[in-house]
């Protein structure tokens, strides 16, 4: 597999970005961004693992990603055009796989839909997304009727026809045994590779499972004034699984410099909170 | 066991053949003239409730409208006796007299059931509308409209039940029409207990059959409500 690649167009851009509520500092200057990755003959999207301990501020890093919560400075830009951040740009799948549970699966997804396209484009766009997610025979189900798996994809198709690019996907692999793990994985793999903009941030506490489909791990981590008060979080350590030959790997986790990355992470987990 | 019970009933209660026995003279008194009095008084007052306090409680999505509605909330421990005055100053008595006591009554009440399932609704429902684009109004026919539909209806469905603890006391309190609360109230004045429990078992009969449609209503229009129930 070739591992050429190039860093194109900013895809996603946040600068300086904070949060407080009332005197508590959330996060304070946040700086990263996404680029495009772009590989000669293949489809590539990016994938970005946002780690840190409980209660860091992920969630609500989340929802400033999702539009969903303002922050209190600084901004993120999203898309080549790099708009201004705004709910629905970016789509947010929380843990419990969120979905209309008075609509069918159809329905659900013909609603996203609707924002990008027509009636008759959403009806044909959703039954697409439904045959991509092998989920064409239960167009007709409600949401309670789905197992968890299914439900996750049925989430994940709605968020993607409605934002098209953007996705965050919180703790998606909390809670599955080994082998649903692998396939959420593998979706997440099949997701990212539908085109070259998307873009799909995994918030998770999951480290070998973000390990194995992320290009690059964000780590957050609180910073602390002298006297040991907490200035909230931010970006602390930033790492690109591409240059460490993991990226794009059939069987990452067999190789070496997975487990020396694991084992690194780990390390500084307990130096983050 | 309930009729083996009440067959082992103390001396002074009708046992259950008296209380069928009562039938005839009830219907020889005009039993379906009232049943129908209090039937069409109690729906008119459980449509008017709805009108009133279903667009009051979807609006205390907006924080502006919330002290309102608390305030109503709290007037349903005010008793219906001590409004007959200012309400027949208002209504002028007779039949809209008795529907407003009615509909005071049972909208108070209403009110702070659907106000507690919006309140109760998490703000990730709305983070989710949020995220497929779905504007501020549109949020609210989605998420608290449609998306709890069912449970609107099933605190309508037990309103609906308490409509009829309140209609036999306004019959009662306002004769105008007559009605089943106000020939129970008859009955009860001459001590005719078996007639009384023929009435009561009447009111039981008929709220069963209105709880069932109402349940049957929900079924019809919100399918999915029974998927997640352990009974399924």
């Amino acid at each position: 597999m070739t591992r050429e690649y190039k860093l194109r167009d900013t895809l996603i851009k946040i600068s300086n970005l904070g949060l407080k509520f009332g005197d508590k500092a959330v996060l304070a200057g946040l700086d990263a961004e996404v680029k495009d990755i772009v590989r000669p003959g293949i489809i590539t999207g990016q994938v970005v693992g946002i780690l840190g301990p409980s209660g860091i501020g992920k969630t609500q890093l989340s929802r400033i990603l999702a539009g969903l919560q303002e922050p209190t400075s600084g901004g993120i830009t999203v898309g080549v055009t790099q708009k201004p951040i705004e709910a629905g740009l970016v789509g947010f799948v929380a843990q419990n796989y969120p979905l209309l549970r008075h609509r069918t699966v159809l329905s659900n997804l013909e609603l996203a839909a609707h924002n990008l396209h027509d009636a008759k484009a959403a009806a044909e766009k959703s039954m697409d997304y439904l045959k991509l997610f092998d989920l064409a025979e239960k167009w007709d189900q409600y949401p309670a009727e789905l197992s968890g798996g299914q439900r996750q994809r049925v989430a994940i198709a709605q968020q993607l026809l409605c934002s098209e690019h953007y996705l965050i996907l919180d703790e998606p692999t909390t809670g599955l045994d080994p082998i649903m793990k692998d396939k959420v994985v593998e979706m997440i793999r099949k997701v990212s590779g539908l085109s070259e903009e998307n873009t799909i941030f995994i918030v998770t506490h999951d480290i070998p499972a973000v390990m194995s489909v992320a290009d690059h791990l964000w780590l957050l981590g609180r910073v602390r004034n002298e006297k040991g008060e907490s200035l909230g979080a931010k970006i602390v350590h930033q790492y690109d699984l591409i240059e460490r030959g993991i990226a794009w790997e059939p069987n990452p986790s067999l190789l070496p410099a997975f487990t020396d990355l694991l084992r690194e992470i780990r390390s500084k987990f307990e130096t983050l909170n | 066991m309930l009729v083996g019970a009440w067959w082992l009933r103390p001396a002074f209660l009708p046992g259950p053949v008296e209380v069928l026995q009562a039938y005839p003279k009830l219907f020889s008194m005009g039993l379906v003239a009232q049943l129908y009095i209090s039937l069409s008084t109690n729906l008119e007052a459980i449509l008017i409730s709805c009108a009133f306090t279903l667009p009051l409680a979807y609006l205390t999505v907006l924080p502006a409208m919330r002290p309102l509605v608390k305030i109503l909330s709290k007037t349903r421990f005010l008793g219906i006796t001590g409004f007959v005055v200012l309400f027949t100053i208002l209504f002028g008595g007779g039949h809209a007299l008795k529907l407003a006591l009615l509909v005071f009554g049972m909208s108070m009440f209403l009110i702070t059931s659907l106000y507690d399932v919006v309140e109760t609704i998490p703000r990730e429902e709305f983070d989710h509308a949020r995220t497929l684009r779905i504007g501020p109004w549109g949020s609210v026919l989605e998420v608290v409209v449609l998306g709890h539909l069912d449970v609107f209806l099933d605190t309508v469905r037990q309103n609906a039940a308490m409509g009829w603890v309140m209609l036999t006391m306004v019959e009662g309190l306002v004769r105008f029409e007559g009605g089943l609360g106000a020939m129970m109230l008859a009955e009860d004045k001459h001590i005719r207990l078996d007639a009384v429990f023929a009435i009561q078992l009447l009111v039981l009969a008929i709220g069963i059959v209105q709880d069932w449609a109402l349940v049957w209503v929900r079924h019809l229009l919100c399918p999915y409500a029974a998927l997640t129930l352990e009974r399924q």
